[in-house]
């Protein structure tokens, strides 16, 4: 930044920068890091909580892997028609539910996504979800890796639990010191002060999580209403329940 | 509440760590700009605060931004944490300030831990690091440290790190510090009381909320990478306030049971609810600073009716503080004029 900077000096600045360098650390530094500080894989999902607040309008970022044979244009394409002949089946359990406030399909490369936005506990949404829309979703879920074990989910209903929550994706806190504690209590850490930390790694330590974890959300999102139920909401706006 | 002896403790220990510092100045926040403004309050507020200013009625306000860095020298364009300190001036003739920085969260949960931390936040010879240690750092995954800036020769974020890595409340606040940046324009920057206070709503309904200003404008940072300008923030509100009222968004947050209520190192969760309080139009900078800015003293104490205190040890020992350093340095006690609103009312 200073203008006193050496030809070397202001190389080694300019390093993170290239991409000789960022495929360098990629494919050498990672991974020994990785073998050096194993880290484990943070669990998906919203963190519990008792608090009002934080179980309204959470959200479920589900990816389901397709199986090896439906990754093709064949097989994404039996996963739209799998989705779009149940459709109306789909959104008439979610009215059922009663706490869902937005569900979208979504694939990308060869996932099939669920984002979905809810109230209330996630084991009793997903348990809802079964009861009212289970049989359509069957069509989904055994197009998965993973799916014929879960399959018929109404008759699964735990395993299909655990299934869903193991597809969740790992929901990255809104502050760095949140995600380090998440760390830390998967560790079971829990310390408080003093401690002897190191900030510093805090770059290494994500991007180490982001290796074990490939797929995460970014933070708890953004929400123009936050705190409201979808029953408060539709009262409110006076559209019936 | 703090002793008068610990309020003069604390700003002496703010002045003992300055590298420079002159007596008729702020110790810290010493560079900083006033500006003319109003407060319109939304249709929704008086519902949440019954406190005057959030009547509805036009609210004449001052308002001075600032650097949080403590002594006379001026490095806009330095990683720092910015002020915004707002008094507005009630047409009952009272007045009550809101005192908000560019920092989310403290990083002392207490008198005793703001001591502790000035022991460690010294000013020490910041040098180069070699191009060798970038490339040990960036080997273990590090984010090399940040070279000095031109004429930066002394820093202090060695024991502000050391002092975060041993107490982990403090970690959030230090973190935020150390990529806080530098605004294009202090109009476009998000300030935040930090603290929480009880407001008393409609039917005696009292709240803890926390309150924020969201910039119209939107938030822009400068480039951190490029050379930074070290005197740039208040031309650039001149004119941008020349040519159109720059504005800020009231927020105010309502906490939840459970939330951190007195502890100002621990953030609430984005998704408690926000109420838009109402809007802060700036108008102008008036040529007499030392009236519009320097000679106001700020205390983020001085509430009215509708907005009390939470019982936060921070929040109570900067009233004290902030009396001890406006005496220090012949600050106005109370000017609570409000009969010049900016655009000539």
């Amino acid at each position: 930044m200073a203008n006193d900077e050496s030809w070397f000096g202001k190389f080694v600045n300019e390093l993170h920068e290239k991409p000789w360098f960022k495929c360098a650390g990629a494919w050498t530094l990672v991974p020994i890091w990785a073998r050096l500080t194993p880290v484990k894989p943070l669990p998906g999902g919203v963190r519990p909580s008792i608090q009002p607040g934080d179980n309204l309008q959470s959200m479920m970022n589900l990816i389901m892997p397709l199986k090896t044979e439906n990754r093709s244009p064949i097989g994404r394409a039996a996963a739209a028609l799998a989705i779009a002949k149940n459709r109306d089946q789909i959104f008439a359990g979610l009215d059922n539910v009663g706490t869902v406030h937005f569900a979208r399909f979504v694939i990308v490369n060869d996932n099939i996504c669920m984002f979905s936005v809810y109230d209330g506990d996630f084991t009793n949404y997903i348990r809802d979800f079964i009861a009212t829309i289970g049989s359509a979703f069957n069509d989904v879920v055994k197009l998965v890796e993973g799916g014929d074990a879960v399959t018929p989910c109404e008759e699964n209903v735990e395993a299909f639990i655990q299934w869903i929550h193991e597809h969740d994706l790992y929901q990255v806190p809104d502050t760095p010191t949140d995600f380090l504690r998440d760390q830390e209590y998967l560790e079971g850490d829990k310390a408080v002060s003093p401690v002897n930390d190191d900030l510093t790694l805090l770059p290494r330590k994500l991007v180490l999580q982001l290796r074990a974890n490939k797929n995460v959300s970014l933070g708890s999102g953004y929400r123009a209403y936050p705190g409201y139920s979808v029953a408060q909401v539709r009262k409110q706006l006076q559209l019936g329940w | 509440m703090v002793d008068k002896s610990t309020a003069k403790r604390l700003v002496d220990e703010m002045i003992s760590n300055l590298p420079k510092h002159n007596r008729q100045q702020r110790p810290v926040h010493t560079i900083g700009v006033g500006v003319d403004a109003y407060f319109t309050a939304s249709d929704v507020a008086r519902k949440f605060c019954i406190a005057e200013h959030f009547s509805g009625e036009r609210i004449c306000a001052k308002v001075r931004f600032s650097n949080a860095s403590g002594g006379p020298e001026q490095h806009d364009g330095w990683n720092d944490v910015r002020g915004m300190a707002t008094r507005f001036l009630l047409p009952s003739g009272a007045a009550t300030d809101l005192i908000a920085t560019t920092l989310r969260e403290f990083f002392a949960r207490n008198v005793e831990d703001f001591f502790e931390f000035t022991k460690l936040d010294k000013h020490k010879p910041y040098r180069r690091e070699s191009p060798w240690r970038k490339i040990l750092d960036m080997l273990q995954l590090k984010i090399p440290r940040r070279d000095p800036y031109p004429g930066e020769e002394t820093n202090a974020s060695a024991g502000i790190l050391n002092y975060a890595n041993r107490h982990r409340f403090a970690q959030l606040g230090v973190a935020e510090f150390k990529k806080i940046g530098a605004p294009v324009s202090y109009a476009r920057a998000a300030y935040h009381a930090i603290h929480t206070f009880i407001v008393e709503g409609e039917n005696e309904v009292r709240r803890p909320v926390r309150f924020s200003w969201q910039p119209v404008a939107g938030v822009g940072n400068t480039n951190p990478d490029a050379p930074p300008v070290d005197d740039y923030l208040r031309q650039e509100l001149e004119g941008r306030l020349q040519r159109w009222p720059a504005r800020f968004v009231l927020m105010m947050t309502i906490g939840e049971a459970g939330d951190a209520i007195d502890d100002p190192t621990r953030p609430w969760p984005a998704r408690r609810v926000r109420i838009v309080m109402g809007t802060l139009t700036l108008t102008g900078v008036p040529e007499d600073q030392a009236t519009a800015g320097e000679q106001i003293s700020f205390n983020p104490l001085r509430l009215v009716r509708g907005i009390e205190p939470s019982a936060d040890p921070i929040l109570h020992a900067r009233r004290d503080a902030y009396e001890v350093s406006r005496e220090m340095r012949g600050g106005t006690a109370c000017p609570f004029s409000h009969r010049s609103c900016a655009d000539g009312e």
